[in-house]
């Protein structure tokens, strides 16, 4: 239990250092001098600090939707396979519980971007609708399509399953899922091929429209929502997809688990170097791949069982 | 590992079915090919048959890097259209490419009978054959229509070292040198293409 504790408040702690370390691996890419990898703790602090304004036509929404947004992505980390082997988890918690907690939290924020009554905050609630629409049958798809290989619907089980016993006659379909999923991570976290999160163009962006009336507090939660967001989504990856290392002893279970982290922000950050941000009505084109070979995943599992 | 690699071969074929850019098609070709040749590697070292081993080597060395290289230089010195939108919608390809899995799955039971070891390769091979005819299908440039059929020969080739443990030498080699003649004859299409513009 006290693992089980410790990992998720580590896994937060963690979650700003993954984002700035994306930012620094790709200005160090395109031969820039590199931001700090603690820029994120400084943010932080530096928008607890500063004096928070709200604008004359919010309601009371743009109050309570920052922690609204924060909170069910709290609640996803509890539901995540275990980090270290012997460690508690919650093992019923199936795709559909993940996929809908996710989408509460993307729901108040696009309730915030428009109680904002700007013309950028509807924009960009509408384009956030747009493409949260398509992920999540794909997610529900790719995830569900883990868990039959794993022999269990529970994510955390479905896990522990797959380090103990990895299913190598069914490499195809979980080579499938892994695509999709890996899609939906880019897609789920806006970062480059769908959002780009560091401009404030309004043509491009979706993300950072939502959150730009907001300032002080809220917005240092709403960041440190996004950074726990990709967390949530790089450790399913690296405990559905990458099931490897669990069988030492806690410390070392951990650290390769950070290492795994790294390895898909590294990723992340080679492929948003190497494409230009899509159109946003291309975008269903990339997320329509991402759902053929959910599907795919799922039938080759069934019909051919490979 | 074989598993993996036949999956990456379908995986880089759907990929190339919704590329809009030429240079991005070869590209996903030449990776699929090159799935194709670590395949045929991986499959003859098992086996321990040499002319597999030769005609994987043959394979990377050919089809992974030759021939994409071939047709990017012709496309470049042709001035080819390199933006190549499919004719099929996407969302209409969303349906299409898993109907046609399904329905290939479904076609290949009775073949799997006949053959004991690993039936389900032969599912694949014959859908990954469809997947590329609908790629020949949805382009109406020559380029895509080429790639198309390079890759129904990948297809072609993948249903051979899978399903019956590779084809003699004589033929294998004999495909190669169909394959180095087609990029001949493409090569006169193009100069045609041109004089038509």
């Amino acid at each position: 239990m006290i693992i089980y504790l410790l990992s998720i408040f580590m896994l937060v702690l963690i979650a700003p250092l993954l984002l700035s370390y994306i930012k620094a691996m790709k200005m160090v890419l395109l031969f820039k001098r590199p931001v700090s990898i603690l820029q994120g703790y400084r943010d932080f602090s530096k928008l607890m600090h500063k004096e928070t304004i709200l604008s004359e036509e919010t309601s009371a929404i743009t109050i309570y939707a920052p922690f609204l947004v924060l909170s069910p992505l709290i609640i996803v980390m509890f539901f995540l396979p275990p980090l270290v082997q012997g460690s508690y988890y919650v093992s019923f918690v199936d795709a559909f519980t993940i996929t809908g907690l996710i989408s509460l939290s993307t729901f108040f924020l696009m309730l915030l971007g428009l109680d904002s009554a700007s013309a950028f905050g509807g924009m960009g609630s509408s384009r956030e609708a747009f493409i949260s629409a398509l992920v999540e049958p794909a997610m529900i798809l790719t995830i569900f399509s883990v868990s039959l290989m794993a022999g269990n619907l529970g994510v955390g089980q479905a896990g522990v399953n797959l380090a103990e016993h990895f299913p190598k006659e069914h490499m195809a379909s979980f080579l499938f899922a892994g695509i999709s999923f890996f899609i939906l991570l880019v897609a789920e976290n806006g970062r480059i091929p769908i959002d780009n999160p560091e401009t404030h163009l309004e043509l491009t962006m979706v993300h950072e429209a939502m959150t730009l009336d907001l300032t002080g507090i809220y917005l240092a939660i709403i960041e440190a929502a996004a950074s726990i967001k990709f967390v949530i989504f790089a450790s399913l990856f690296a405990s559905l997809f990458m099931p490897f290392g669990l069988e030492f002893s806690a410390l070392v279970a951990f650290l390769i688990f950070i290492v795994k982290l790294f390895f898909i922000a590294s990723i992340v950050a080679l492929l948003e170097v190497n494409t230009a941000k899509l159109r946003l009505f291309k975008i269903p084109n990339l997320l329509g791949l991402a759902i053929v070979f959910a599907f795919l995943s799922l039938i080759t599992f069934y019909v051919l069982g490979a | 590992m074989v598993d993996f690699l036949i999956g990456l071969f379908l995986a880089s074929l759907i990929v190339a079915l919704f590329t809009t850019r030429l240079f991005r098609l070869l590209l996903w070709y030449s990776m699929n090919s090159l799935m194709l040749g670590i395949l045929a590697l991986s499959i003859g070292n098992s086996i321990d048959d040499k002319a597999m081993i030769i005609t994987g080597i043959m394979t990377i060395v050919i089809k992974a890097i030759g021939i994409p290289f071939v047709l990017k230089n012709l496309s470049q010195k042709f001035h080819f259209v390199r933006q190549i939108i499919p004719e099929i919608k996407v969302q209409y390809a969303i349906m299409l490419v898993p109907a046609i899995l399904v329905f290939t799955f479904y076609l290949s039971e009775p073949i799997t009978h006949m053959i004991h070891t690993n039936a389900n390769y032969v599912a694949i091979s014959i859908s990954s054959l469809f997947l590329s005819l609908l790629l020949m299908m949805e382009h109406k440039n020559v380029a895509p229509k080429i790639v198309g059929f390079l890759s129904m020969e990948n297809a072609l080739f993948l249903l051979g070292i899978t399903a019956t443990n590779g084809m003699p030498m004589l033929v294998e080699l004999g495909i190669f040198f169909d394959l180095l003649m087609a990029i001949v004859v493409i090569n006169l299409l193009f100069h045609k293409e041109e004089l038509k513009v």
